[in-house]
């Protein structure tokens, strides 16, 4: 699989790259700031093409990345490919009853998970390093960090009622 | 003043259309120009606040181009650059030349016509491959340099058509010496204007603005050509922040770029120039013929395909800024007046065939009845 990029000028950066099955892939990074990409499938004679704004397509590079994504529930895997590709999922919750009216102390959630939240939104307050004694509400979002096994073990054993 | 703004409100009014409409605007200003002013309803005239505003435009035009010119980039791709080029130049330089000539024109009004005739619009056609989404096809590269190669013959044009007297080594000498003390200040404070161009208070602007206005106004004093002293400072400031001085000197040009458009249109007397009405449409007509010619001679020559040529063809029959550019710095009465009704009938013809070259290309198929050819993709090199 190669990629290969190209600055055309006027016009933006121009990444192509060929999957295994001959199908190509151009993105061109344009200078308004908007990207466009084409796909075109290697039996196929015309391109299809979608123009995205740079948060679509960050969307886009989060689903792409692999990681879980719906309205409600966003998550984005971080790789830090230099430090023996150490990866750490960076995940949101909602919290349901089961959570509500306990603080972090007593949920003892990175002891039994491992998972570590940092941060709460609460209708248009966000607490960031929420401490020990802090406790939750229904409809909380949390943001919590950590493996993704043990976000799933969080969202398993403390979460979900 | 009332004529710049009754003039302006007409231009963002056609602004509004032709974007919804994704026409493009610069033929529609024109045109507004040739219905306001003395071709038309004689509404509005230039005076001297239009006169200055217009040449801040072209300034900025001038300047702007400047900063996209990357000498390096251009040094590294020199063959395509020139191959394509070249086969530009020489067909439509050549065609331009006569068709003028054969109107009439005395020999340097050929030339200018011959220059207007064979730049293209660079922002027609990149604004066309973008918004038809072409950019994946492989002459859609083609086109982007095709764009650099004219607009590096109109650098050199602007360099050695001057009005000055004085002999051409001495102005060579002057420019150099200009030149030179341009890229000791920004490469010694380089640190410094980096520094200035961070600042989000009036200094970045202000400093982008009167650089512009004072190199030009520099090479007037010592009888240097002024356009292509402000392309080459552009250039020279490139190396320093492209971005950051797009990004400060963006807002005149927009503004005063459509300016100089409405206002070449007003100041045109169409009719005064002797030329006749049916003599200009033709003008127009062999405009766009010539690059079907060179189109063809470029797509046959480079991707081997007569259809490459047509694609190439329908993204570069627009003329535009450039040619509007010449005629204003060197045009007289009669050459101004072809060369705008040339701008206007290839711009929006240009843009119609561009939105339909697949459908052409399509119909050239079924007439031939050749099995229909697989774009292939252009390759990309390293950077």
């Amino acid at each position: 699989m190669g990629l290969r990029s190209i600055n055309l000028p006027g016009i933006g950066t121009k990444y192509e790259l060929e999957t295994e099955k001959n199908d190509l892939i151009a993105i061109f990074f344009l200078k308004s700031g908007n990207i466009q990409m084409y796909t075109l499938p290697h039996d196929t004679p015309k391109p299809s093409v979608v123009e995205f704004s740079p948060g679509e397509a960050r969307r886009l590079g989060t689903i792409l990345s692999g990681a879980i994504m719906e309205a409600d529930r966003e998550s984005v895997e971080i790789a830090f490919s230099a430090l023996s590709d150490l990866r750490i999922s960076v995940h949101t919750f909602v919290i349901r009853k089961k959570m509500a009216g306990h603080s972090l102390e007593d949920l003892q959630v990175r002891a039994k998970t491992g998972v570590t939240i940092i941060a709460v939104s609460r209708g248009d307050k966000n607490v960031i390093n929420p401490p020990p004694d802090f406790v939750f509400q229904v409809g909380d979002a949390v943001v919590a960090i950590g493996e993704t096994d043990q976000l799933k073990k969080f969202e398993r054993e403390i979460l979900v009622e | 003043m009332e004529g710049i703004v009754l003039a302006l409100f007409v231009c963002l009014i056609l602004a509004l259309i032709t974007k919804r409409l994704s026409l493009p605007s610069i033929p529609f200003y024109i045109l507004a120009g040739l219905l306001l002013g003395q071709s038309g309803l004689q509404l509005v005239a230039s005076d001297s606040v239009s006169q200055f505003l217009t040449q801040l435009g072209l300034l900025f035009l001038l300047f702007f181009l400047g900063l996209e010119i990357k000498p390096d980039r251009i040094w590294h791709n020199q063959s395509r650059i020139l191959q394509s080029g070249l086969i530009d130049l020489q067909i439509n330089g050549l065609i331009g030349f006569l068709a003028a000539y054969a109107l009439g024109f005395s020999l340097f009004d050929s030339v200018i016509v011959a220059a207007a005739f064979f730049i293209s619009s660079t922002a027609m056609a990149v604004t066309s491959l973008i918004e038809n989404k072409k950019l994946l096809m492989r002459e859609s590269e083609t086109i982007v340099w095709l764009m650099i190669f004219e607009d590096i013959v109109l650098i050199i044009f602007l360099a050695f058509i001057g009005t000055s007297t004085e002999h051409p080594l001495i102005i060579l000498a002057k420019i150099l010496v200009v030149l030179g003390m341009i890229i000791a200040i920004t490469h010694y404070g380089k640190r410094y204007i980096i520094s200035v161009l961070k600042r989000d208070d009036e200094l970045p602007v202000l400093l982008t603005f009167s650089a512009v206005l004072g190199i030009a106004a520099l090479a007037v004093s010592i009888g240097i050509p002024e356009s292509f002293m402000v392309i080459a400072f552009g250039t020279i400031l490139g190396t320093i922040d492209p971005i950051a001085f797009e990004l400060h000197s963006r807002p005149f040009k927009d503004v005063f770029l459509v300016v100089f458009f409405v206002f070449f249109g007003i100041s045109v007397d169409i009719f005064a120039g002797g030329v006749s009405i049916p003599a200009i449409i033709a003008v127009s007509l062999v405009a766009i013929g010539s690059k079907f010619l060179s189109g063809i001679a470029i797509g046959k020559v480079i991707h081997k395909s007569t259809f490459s040529g047509v694609e190439i063809w329908s993204n570069t029959i627009g003329r535009g800024e450039f040619s509007i550019a010449i005629a204003a710095l060197y045009g007289s009465a009669a050459v101004s007046g072809t060369i705008a009704a040339m701008v206007i009938v290839t711009s929006i013809v240009g843009a119609f065939l561009a939105k339909y070259s697949q459908t052409m290309q399509n119909a050239m198929m079924k007439l031939k009845k050749v099995v229909p050819v697989t774009p292939v993709p252009a390759p990309a090199g390293e950077e």
